[in-house]
């Protein structure tokens, strides 16, 4: 009868598990913490910063070797080295403190550094910069999801922004050219999805300079699509509408 | 003596010849604002007592705390010597080097200067500037040798010895004062000169005007003719004036030879003479010898006079023998109270024995009044140099103007004589210090009505609270509540109201009348600094000298009114009536019109005056933000504000939306802040570095590797980047990369060329005429035209000449007229090159061509058909060109060169518009011919040209895609050709060897010959380059030019200026963008290269550097390990 003693038992404190389950048997490597990340991004190309040691486990904790048998049958070969990279490439592991860490602050940026790409202050028609669009973001405090895509959550923190701070999607200047009888019928349809209207030149074709939203976008090119069979056009002038150029302020 | 009273000042004012306006200048704790103090006490403003630790004219919280004035403030004062009455219009300046734009404004409204030395530190860096300054706007300066105190407590000098250091001072302040003159000497002869050619030519063609005897050249440089000796200090001229400021005491040689001419029985005029210098009293003789120095005597000053002011201090400091001071206070005639007497400190007795004996704002008022100029003695030529502006001489000006020199000259306070006023800086007063708004002692009336209004509003209350119970009780409050509300709403709402008008600042402007009287709610032009009085006389009507506010628009000229005057004394402003010529005033209701600094007259004749001449620049940047970004708004009116008030502040809001402030210096910018935050904006905010923006390039493939060895031909694989090679994309070892779209339909083959420098140069400098062009173009596309004016024709048209002679070689054969578009933004730096083989398109220069006459006819169609693609293509270029794959930073100096461009459409032939069929046939056919060449070339597009259609399916699919049939699950054709271009652009870009381009400055430094090595030094640790050093004639100082990366200019004035004491004085300028040559992809690849640089080289690699910060700032990758070494990681869990 063993007696479960606390002072041997052996903890893996910087012990990053990778698993992966093959031919039914279940395989898993020892790595250090907070490397198996650099590695499949391939900032880390020195496998021995990776790898604790060479061998492959069935269970790391346990100290149990597989064997070989097992990993030639699963992986066709007998290559340590080779298995542990195929194990290190599709493996699943528990993501470590500062990866995810890392991961959420990258991400963070990129939403921020997105919005500030795409937005204006509508007083000025200046963008915002990256640094006061973090700082909004973090007071509305806006949380990264980490499996959704940056540019979904940056299009979200917009929308959640616009009740903080003045600001709205910079927006694109269309020119559109619509043959002469389409060309008030589709005006109407079109009147709600244009913000400005810049100019307007009605002789032989409509001829329509505005602003829109860039959302709006698709939906404009397919309605002028549609409805004029073709003859209408949709030239994209500027995806932006901002001011250009330094201005001193005086 | 007593406090001045107001009206007497008032009547001062009306006498300009007994006025004196000046200003005190000194490097940084020089004892200005302790000098000042002295002076202010003197006129019982402030107790003697405190002169000297109160620092009355340093008003702001941050000048107390740090210790160091940091705006120009003025004060007048009454001076009564002899008969004559005097007003001292005194201005105190900041003596630290980040607000010397301060002391600019001080100089100008000024016409003498006292310059203050330390006797311990002796001339100082901003010694200099001052004495540079006072001498650049011709005003008269004074000296004061201060703290001798210093010598004697301190470095414990014999008065022998402080004689000679004193002297060595003197010498040192005349040194720079002489090289001074010198400068301008050879400046004055090197116009004269150029003037002497520029007469020469016109001469040529008015040869009546030339004279005959211009032409003998004059060999001497000048310097014999002028006459100096009225330049330099020296206290026998009297213009020199010993003190000791904080302890109250200063003297001039005259009231030492005054006292010892009745002692000694020597006329007061050879002491004069003789006290300062190598003179020596033979005693036996009773006789004044020369040759002191040469006898080992003691010279005169040191007998006569600071052998007493040292056994004063030896007494009373030193020894604080009772009874020795006791026979010094009778024997100098001095009383003193017994407070002071008795008191624990011997310097309290001390000053309180001098300031009675040697009062120091006794002798410096009196040299003041004596040696400095009143208003009516301005020279003639500091007036012509104060009315030419830029080169212009004097004598080009209107007549009219020249009339106004006479003005000047006179400073007449008549009605008659026209108003000249000039606005030197701007600055802001609470509305509560402002006179007219301060609290009065109330009068009976008033507070009998106060009282009465309080019992009124305590019984309403009272009344409000029994209603309210009794509703509550009745519920019948809905009725009684309303009728209560309103009236405490409103009460709120006045309270409010005068509650933002007492928080409301007001600008005062800090000016000089130098001609007419101005009085209050009087209407002056302003004259902005661009304002040309030729212009103006010409577009106002004759003789409208009255302001009226009807007035035809005139360029620079406004019109406004003068709200209020004031008399500046210190903290406190005045109210005045009217102001006469000659004085010094602030000037309320201008905020307005005038920004920073501006010219006043009521005639229109007057040119606004030469612009303030600023010794240091504004170049230290950051990047301002709010706490909260909702506080936007209030940051902006914030940011205006402090620049209207501040000479030197620059504020700009960037293309990338920083607010950027720059201003003098790292102590100037965190006054700026501290007004911000709590002056102008009153709102948290938080400075930063700013963006700085880099755009990236490609080179041609280096020769040499990083060590300098040859690279031979293997290279050139490695330089290509590793791209994932897939289906739809194609890269060729040449560099030619072909991508499909993702429905297969078309394939574009683009390839990355390096454009030559100049003509990136170029294609930059004329980006707004490339604008003109592309909107011509553009409207030229859609069938109408464009008026340009035949300046801009010939412009373009020289543009595209230069860029052919530029374009040059076999790569580049009729490069210029295949221009496609330019990018980003159609007219930036990068061009997109149609190399298709028979794909014509008309190029960017079409407009240019058909403006000459020549009608294409068929043009517009054709224009019609390729518009939908052509676009796409172009845009996709120009997404490229805004932010390339390094960092997403633009794209600078590269040619993308579309070299196959194949459509192919699985959908029928459809039937075709007549009119564009012909057309667009010819191009389709054009544009399909070209996949069979590429085919031979490459394996990969051989299915796209295998399964080419005939040109006319190709172009019938074309139409049919524009007629909505082909909707895929890809989305708009156009979008995915648009996704291609760009990603092709971005795959050729990376096949070439790519650079970083970093912004670069142009760095002028003022130096002097000592600290060359450190400022070379500095420059070095902040990857700068010296490109040329030159002395400046005359003087010792060395000119620098460097370039110098914005990158690593955060912080260079700074250092700059602590590694050199302040005598280096940087000048940034934005110049040019640079490649940085180092590659951020690169790692040691050969031996050497291992050898030199180690394993991992990321010492050596600056390009990366700045990539992964940019990276990391944007939030893309950064290609870096999250822990360097596994190893090494602290491995204790959490719960041991």
């Amino acid at each position: 009868m063993s007696i479960f003693t606390p002072t041997n038992q052996i903890r893996l404190t910087n012990v990053a598990v990778v698993r992966m389950k093959k031919g039914g048997k279940r395989f898993e490597i020892a790595c250090y913490k907070n490397k198996v990340m650099s590695w499949r991004s391939g900032a880390e190309k020195d496998l021995d910063e990776v790898l604790q040691t060479s061998s492959v486990f069935n269970n790391v904790s346990k100290g149990q070797v597989a064997k070989k048998d097992d990993l030639s049958k699963a992986f066709g070969t007998d290559d340590l080295t080779e298995i542990c990279k195929q194990i290190l490439a599709k493996g699943e592991l528990q993501v470590s403190d500062k990866e995810r860490q890392s991961q959420l602050e990258t991400s963070f940026r990129d939403i921020a550094t997105i919005v500030a790409e795409k937005c204006v202050n509508p007083e000025t028609k200046r963008p915002y910069t990256v640094n006061l669009i973090e700082r909004a973001m973090k007071d509305i405090h806006y949380s990264v999801k980490a499996n959704k895509s940056t540019k979904q959550q940056a299009l979200e923190v917009i929308r959640q922004l616009k009740e903080s701070i003045e600001i709205q999607r910079a927006h694109m200047r269309l020119r559109l050219v619509l043959p002469a009888k389409d060309g008030k019928r589709l005006k109407e349809k079109l009147k709600p999805l244009l913000k400005v209207v810049e100019s307007e030149d009605f002789d032989d074709q409509l001829e329509m300079v505005c602003l829109v939203d860039p959302g709006c976008f698709r939906e404009i090119d397919e309605l002028i699509r549609c409805e004029t069979k073709g003859k209408g056009s949709l030239e994209v002038l500027s995806l932006k509408d901002v001011e250009e150029g330094d201005e001193r302020l005086e | 003596m007593g406090h001045t009273s107001l009206d007497k000042i008032k009547a001062l004012q009306k006498n300009p010849a007994n006025v004196r306006n000046l200003c005190i200048l000194a490097h940084v704790d020089h004892g200005k604002t302790t000098l000042a103090d002295s002076l202010v006490a003197s006129n019982g403003i402030i107790s003697s007592r405190l002169a000297g630790k109160l620092r009355y004219l340093d008003s702001r919280e941050d000048e107390q705390i740090r210790g160091i004035t940091m705006k120009s403030s003025a004060i007048s004062l009454h001076y009564a010597s002899g008969e004559k009455d005097y007003l001292i219009n005194l201005i105190d300046s900041p003596g630290h080097v980040d607000f010397s734009s301060e002391v600019s404004t001080a100089v100008r409204l000024c016409d003498g200067a006292i310059v203050i030395v330390d006797a311990v530190e002796g001339v100082c860096p901003q010694t200099q500037a001052v004495l540079r300054q006072a001498w650049l706007e011709n005003i008269r300066p004074v000296l004061v040798i201060n703290k001798i105190d210093r010598l004697i407590m301190e470095l414990k000098l014999t008065s022998q010895e402080a004689y000679t250091h004193l002297q060595k001072i003197l010498e040192q302040v005349n040194a720079v004062t002489g090289s001074l003159f010198t400068s301008k000497v050879l400046e004055d002869r090197a116009v004269k000169e150029e003037r002497a050619e520029e007469d020469k030519e016109e001469g040529d063609i008015k040869p009546a005007e030339c004279p005959g005897s211009e032409q003998v050249y004059d060999w001497s440089a000048g310097l014999e003719d002028s006459d100096d000796s009225q330049l330099y200090f020296s206290p026998d001229q009297g213009n020199v004036v010993f003190a000791s400021a904080i302890d109250g005491w200063g003297f001039s040689i005259q009231q030492f030879a005054q006292i010892h001419s009745q002692r000694m029985g020597i006329r007061a005029e050879v002491l004069l003479k003789t006290l300062w210098g190598d003179f020596y009293l033979n005693a036996k003789a009773k006789k004044i010898m020369k040759g002191a120095h040469a006898k080992g005597k003691k010279p005169l000053f040191v007998q006569l006079v600071l052998d007493n002011i040292w056994s004063l201090y030896d007494a009373v400091v030193t020894r604080r023998d009772k009874e020795k001071i006791e026979k010094m206070m009778m024997s100098l005639g001095v009383k003193v109270m017994t407070r002071d007497s008795r008191h624990s400190d011997p310097k309290v007795l001390l000053s309180a024995i001098c300031s009675q004996w040697l009062p120091v704002s006794q002798a410096v008022l009196f040299m003041v009044c004596d040696k400095l100029p009143s208003p009516l003695d301005m020279t003639s030529e500091r007036i012509e140099r104060l009315m030419s502006v830029g080169a212009r001489r004097f004598h080009s000006l209107p007549l009219q103007t020249q009339e106004l020199k006479t003005a000047f000259m006179q400073c007449s306070s008549d009605d008659t004589a026209p108003v000249i006023v000039f606005v030197s800086k701007m600055f802001m007063v609470d509305a509560k210090a402002l006179p007219q708004n301060k609290q009065r002692p109330l009068t009976q009336e008033e507070m009998g009505q106060r009282r009465e209004l309080a019992r009124q509003r305590h019984t309403e209350r009272l009344a409000a609270i029994q209603q309210t119970e009794s509703g509550e009780g009745n519920a019948q409050s809905g009725s009684t509540t309303p009728a209560t509300t309103p009236g405490g709403d409103n009460t709120i709402g006045k309270l409010r109201v005068s509650q933002e008008e007492e928080e409301k600042e007001t600008f005062v402007a800090f000016a000089r009348v130098y001609s007419g009287v101005v009085r209050r709610g009087q209407k002056v032009f302003v004259m902005g600094p661009k304002y040309d009085p030729a212009q103006g006389l010409r577009m106002l009507p004759e003789g409208s000298t009255s302001v009226s506010a009807c007035l035809p628009p005139v360029p620079h000229l406004a019109c406004c009114t003068m709200d209020s005057l004031y008399l500046l004394m210190g903290r406190e402003l005045e109210e005045l009536e009217e102001v006469p010529s000659g004085n010094v005033l602030g000037i309320g209701g201008l905020e307005e019109c005038v920004l920073k600094s501006a010219t006043l007259s009521t005639s229109p004749a007057l040119p606004p005056f030469i612009p303030l001449n600023f010794e240091a620049t504004p170049i230290v940047r950051v990047a301002i933000e709010p706490k909260h970004p909702s506080e936007m708004p209030k940051l902006v009116r914030g940011m205006r504000l402090l620049n209207q008030a501040d000479p030197c502040a620059e504020v700009l809001i960037q293309e990338t939306g920083e607010h950027v402030l720059v201003t003098a210096g790292e102590v100037h910018l965190q006054r700026c802040l501290d007004d911000l935050r709590e002056r102008f904006a009153k709102i948290e905010i938080s400075a930063s570095k700013p963006i700085i923006p880099f755009r990236e390039t490609v080179i041609r493939p280096p020769k040499v590797d990083m060590v300098n060895e040859d690279l031979g031909k293997q290279q050139k694989v490695a330089v290509i980047h590793q791209v994932k090679e897939s289906d739809t994309l194609h890269l060729d070892p040449s560099g030619l990369v072909t991508l499909t779209t993702p429905n297969r339909q078309a394939t574009v083959g683009v390839r990355a060329i390096p454009l030559p420098e100049e003509v990136t140069l170029l294609l930059e400098g004329s980006a707004d005429l490339i604008r003109t062009l592309e909107q011509a173009g553009q409207a030229q596309r859609e069938g109408r035209t464009l008026d340009m004016s035949t300046w801009t024709l010939d412009a373009l048209m020289v543009l595209k000449s230069r860029l052919e002679v530029l374009l040059q070689g076999r790569k580049w054969r009729n490069a210029v007229d295949r221009i496609w578009a330019f990018g980003p933004r159609r007219y930036g730096p990068n061009i997109l090159l149609n190399s298709v083989e028979g794909y014509q398109r008309p190029s960017v220069w079409h407009c240019l061509e058909r403006e000459k006459g020549e009608k294409e006819g068929g043009a517009k169609a054709e224009a019609s058909a390729i518009r939908d693609f052509d676009n796409s293509v172009v845009s996709g270029f120009q997404l490229a060109t805004l932010s390339g794959p390094m960092c997403e930073e633009p794209l600078m100096g590269v040619c993308f060169s579309v070299e196959r461009w194949d459509m192919n459409f699985p959908t029928q032939r459809t039937h075709l518009d007549s009119v564009t069929e012909k057309d667009s046939n010819s191009l389709d056919a054009s544009v399909s011919e070209s996949p069979g060449e590429a085919v031979g070339q490459q394996g990969a597009s051989g299915k796209a040209g295998g399964a080419g259609e005939t040109p006319s399916q190709a172009e019938g699919a074309m139409a049919g895609a524009s007629h909505g049939r082909l909707v895929d699950c890809y989305g708009p054709f156009s979008g995915q050709l648009i996704a291609a271009v760009k990603e092709a652009c971005r795959h050729a870009f990376q096949a070439k060897p790519q650079r970083l381009m970093a912004a670069m400055y142009t760095c002028e430094i003022m130096a002097t010959a000592e600290v060359l090595g450190r400022v070379y030094g500095v420059l070095g640790k902040r990857e700068g380059r010296v490109l040329q050093e030159e002395m400046k004639e005359g003087t010792e100082m060395f000119i620098i030019k460097a370039v110098l990366p914005v990158a690593e200019s955060f912080g260079f004035a700074d250092e700059i200026r602590k590694r050199t004491s302040g005598l280096a004085s940087p000048q940034l300028v934005f110049s040019h963008w640079e490649v940085i040559s180092s590659d951020p992809s690169w790692v040691p690849t050969t031996e050497e290269e291992y050898l030199h640089f180690g394993e991992k080289a990321d010492s050596a690699n600056q390009a990366l550097k700045y990539m992964n910060g940019v990276r990391r700032r944007k939030g893309l990758y950064v290609e870096e390990k999250i822990v360097e070494h596994g190893e090494k990681q602290r491995t204790l869990s959490k719960n041991k």
